[in-house]
């Protein structure tokens, strides 16, 4: 084990422990985004966020005191 | 720990990021500081004097860097062309670094010595003059002006302050006749930064004009000295490759 | 709409800003600067360009000699453009994806006169002689704290306006902004730690020196690319380009993961700047290889950007709004290829010092950063003023302008950078240099006067916007001034 702490520690590995961290991460993200249905759906809800407020049929401001 | 927390909070958003962009930066410029072998150990080098630190402050002002290089690479032609590669050492007391990212002119780090003081003078006033093919602005202002060096103490405590070894005490003085040798170590006495630039200037006499201590001085005493304080003759090609 | 009805109708007047539902003032004041600041920015561009090519344009006045006057240029184009339409663009999207109003209406003032004086006091220092030599960080240190302050305040209010959202989520555009945020000031406080000579004076020294004075520079510089110049300019692309297709944008998993690769990922890379130097080779080593993996994130954003057209690619030949959207991702996506590419040590022993850097950071700041600026101002001031554009014809003469400018500049500084690297390490039969370096200063010559024509033909394209953006804001206000008479002289009626 402490070995292995040895290893990360020393600076010439750097490059395969930082490769390693991110690809763990980013794999881990991926599965989390892509693998379940529900979750799909969710987010890809969230694409509609900009349209909610409509703004091109009612102009902004003006329209409360009609 | 759910990305719908993330995504749902601002503050939660805000650590994550922080965390992530954090990593980078940690990782490579915090060891910069302490890995002994980043800057080798090499004999010559010193702080710069008070008068090529104002010319150093004016080659600052001037945005020299914008075009020329102070950073010569490993490669056969640019050894060729400008001398020794550059070491870390060599810039140990530059506030700040100058290497620069561009090179419309030559690179400058070994200039110091190549050309006359009045080639350089007449260089900075008109480079037309005497490299007909040159793109380089005039600086004739540099002869026309006065060197300011009132401030010059409260620049060298300033420097000191960031840890360029220039003294204010007699331990420091000492320290540095131990480190630099007794000529260098008056250099770098801050009571006596005035008298030593007006001194220098004197002697050295860089623009031409004994009456007077102008910006050329200071710009040309500092391109003089620049990549000249290392003796390359007395090491071994090997020794510094091992810092690299 | 809710929220504005019910606001007592005393206070309902046009001037009274703060019944209104969202805060365009601000937005208004910010895209207006970003304008004239971008037009000062790249007339002074092309001026220094030109002194490139015909070095008599220095006229030996120390003001405006090329070492002064490069940072004028990168200070105006980066942070005069490009953070002004940045705080513009960030406040309007922010307000419409939270459907909330800014917050701090006077700390949003605040920001803008923070920021613009920063800019403005800084090229006057520059022209001045008072830089701290840090390319792309020249501010000097009083200015570094007034621009410290002003980006709490923008942090604050942004922040504040985030937690006033109507719905659990936030909109991805914003977690662009907020990187971009949260990540300049980090870059911002590190890169410009200095020591003044004194209080008094507008000079200082580097905390740092050497090597780890360049590792934090280049640190900070290829981050500016990396935050100011791209994460947020994605937050402007992730709303206004599916704004103006009238589609959701392609995938909002894909927006996920490459905002965490992306963040994450840039950090790294800054060391590239340092192949070969001094720099310990681990350093320079690591950051080659996260530049390699960037290409990923970026591509992401991308793709993500350009299918979002998917299925309306009909569009382009009527919108040419849509032409610069999609012409900025193009750029984006070129630029993000070339830069990995350079930064393999083998490549950067050619490249590196030479215009082959600038042209790819122009394809870059011209082709993405100004261009997705360019498209989403033309969808963004009509809004502003409640009516329509001036000339559509303009937009399209100012795409032409723009496109031919930037094709011009990156090829001219292609031939100009791989033309003298070549030449600097090329050997003759007995093995001595083949050239001066002021041979290749020669060659350069053509290169440079192609590169100021191109430069030249995009500072017209965003005069002519300047000119169509002018027309549009007075027809507007115009109109509403013709509204205005028509409604009193109704009322006049009405009461007599």
């Amino acid at each position: 084990m402490l070995d292995l702490w040895y290893w990360i520690a020393d600076l010439s590995n750097s490059k395969i422990v930082a490769l390693l961290l991110f690809s763990t991460t980013f794999v881990g993200i991926l599965l989390y985004v892509f693998t379940n249905r529900h979750r799909t759906e969710r987010l890809e809800s969230y694409r509609y966020m900009p349209f909610e407020d409509d703004e091109d049929k009612v102009p902004h401001g003006e329209d409360g005191k009609k | 720990m759910k990305h719908e927390r993330v995504e749902t909070n601002a503050g939660l958003l805000i650590i994550l990021t922080l965390a992530v962009i954090s990593v980078g930066g940690l990782v490579e410029i915090v060891p910069l500081f302490y890995i002994n072998d980043t800057v080798e150990e090499v004999e010559g080098v010193r702080p710069y004097t008070p008068l090529e630190q104002r010319g150093r402050d004016i080659y600052v002002r001037e945005g020299c860097y914008t075009c020329h290089s102070q950073m010569i690479r490993p490669f056969r032609d640019e050894m060729l062309r400008y001398g020794h590669y550059s070491l870390a050492a060599e810039s140990q007391f530059d506030h700040p670094f100058q290497w620069g990212s561009k090179r419309t002119g030559p690179d400058l780090a070994r200039v110091g010595g190549k050309y006359s003081n009045e080639w350089q003078v007449q260089h900075l006033i008109d480079p037309r003059s005497v490299v007909p093919e040159s793109i380089m602005p005039g600086y004739p202002w540099l002869a026309e002006n006065d060197l300011q060096y009132a401030d010059i103490e409260a620049r060298l405590r300033a420097l000191r302050r960031v840890g360029v070894p220039y003294s204010l005490s007699e331990e420091e003085y000492q320290a540095n006749v131990e480190r630099f040798g007794e000529e260098v170590a008056r250099w770098l006495d801050i009571s006596r930064a005035e008298e030593n630039l007006v001194a220098q200037a004197r002697a050295g006499n860089y623009d031409g004009d004994p009456s007077r201590i102008t910006e050329m001085d200071a710009l040309v005493a500092y391109l003089q000295v620049l990549g000249t304080m290392v003796d390359f003759t007395q090491y071994d090609e090997g020794y510094f490759v091992e810092f690299r | 709409m809710a929220q504005s009805a019910t606001i007592p109708s005393s206070q309902a007047g046009a001037t009274a800003v703060p019944t209104e539902q969202y805060n365009y003032e601000i937005i208004k004041k910010f895209a207006i600067m970003a304008m004239v600041w971008g037009v000062l920015g790249m007339g002074v561009g092309t001026y220094i360009a030109s002194q490139l090519a015909f070095p008599f344009l220095n006229f030996d006045i120390a003001e405006i000699t090329f070492g002064r006057f490069r940072p004028v240029h990168t200070t105006l184009v980066i942070f005069g453009f490009g953070g002004n339409a940045l705080f513009a663009t960030s406040y309007y999207i922010v307000q419409r994806t939270c459907q909330a109003r800014l917050y701090g209406d006077g700390l949003a003032t605040f920001t803008f006169w923070g920021w613009n004086l920063s800019v403005g006091l800084g090229v006057i220092t520059y022209m001045m002689g008072f830089t701290q030599g840090r390319e792309y960080a020249e501010f000097v240190w009083p200015i570094d704290i007034l621009i410290t302050v002003t980006w709490v305040a923008y942090f604050w209010v942004y922040l504040q306006t985030l937690l006033r959202r109507s719905q659990p989520h936030i909109y991805v555009a914003n977690w662009f902004y907020m990187s971009f945020i949260l990540a300049t000031a980090i870059l911002h406080i590190f890169n410009n730690l200095q020591v003044p000579v004194s209080l008094f004076s507008l000079e200082s020294y580097s905390l740092f020196s050497g090597v780890q004075d360049a590792m934090t520079q280049w640190w900070y510089g290829h981050n500016a690319v990396g935050f100011f110049l791209t994460a947020a300019f994605l937050g402007m692309m992730y709303y206004f380009v599916p704004k103006q297709a009238g589609r959701p944008i392609y995938s909002y998993r894909l927006s996920i993961i490459h905002f965490w690769a992306l963040v994450f990922l840039y950090m790294w890379v800054g060391a590239h700047h340092l192949h070969w130097t001094a720099l310990p080779d681990w350093v320079s080593t690591l950051a080659a290889t996260f530049s390699i993996l960037l290409l990923l994130p970026s591509w992401g954003g991308m793709i993500n950007g350009i299918m979002t057209l998917s299925g309306a690619w009909d569009k382009l030949r009527t919108d040419p709004i849509m032409l610069f959207l999609i012409t900025a991702l193009s750029f984006y996506g070129m630029s993000t290829f070339e830069g990995p590419m350079m930064s393999l040590k083998s490549v950067n022993a050619l490249s590196h010092y030479t215009d082959w850097t600038v042209g790819h950071v122009h394809s870059g700041a011209l082709g993405w950063v100004a261009m997705i600026t360019f498209g989403s101002f033309y969808h963004l001031f009509p809004r502003l003023w409640n009516t329509k554009l001036y000339s559509l014809r303009l937009v399209y003469v100012h795409f032409f302008l723009a496109t031919i400018g930037i094709v011009l500049y990156i090829t001219a500084m292609w031939v100009a950078g791989i033309g003298q690297g070549l030449m600097l390490r090329a050997f003759d039969e007995y093995g001595n240099l083949a050239y001066t370096f002021v041979e290749s200063v020669v060659f350069l010559h053509r290169p440079y006067v192609v590169r100021a024509i191109g430069g030249g033909l995009f500072l017209l394209g965003i005069l002519i916007m300047a000119y169509n953006i002018f027309m549009t804001i007075t027809t507007a206000r115009r109109e509403a001034a013709r509204v205005e008479a028509k409604i009193g002289a109704k009322m006049a009626r009405a009461s007599s």
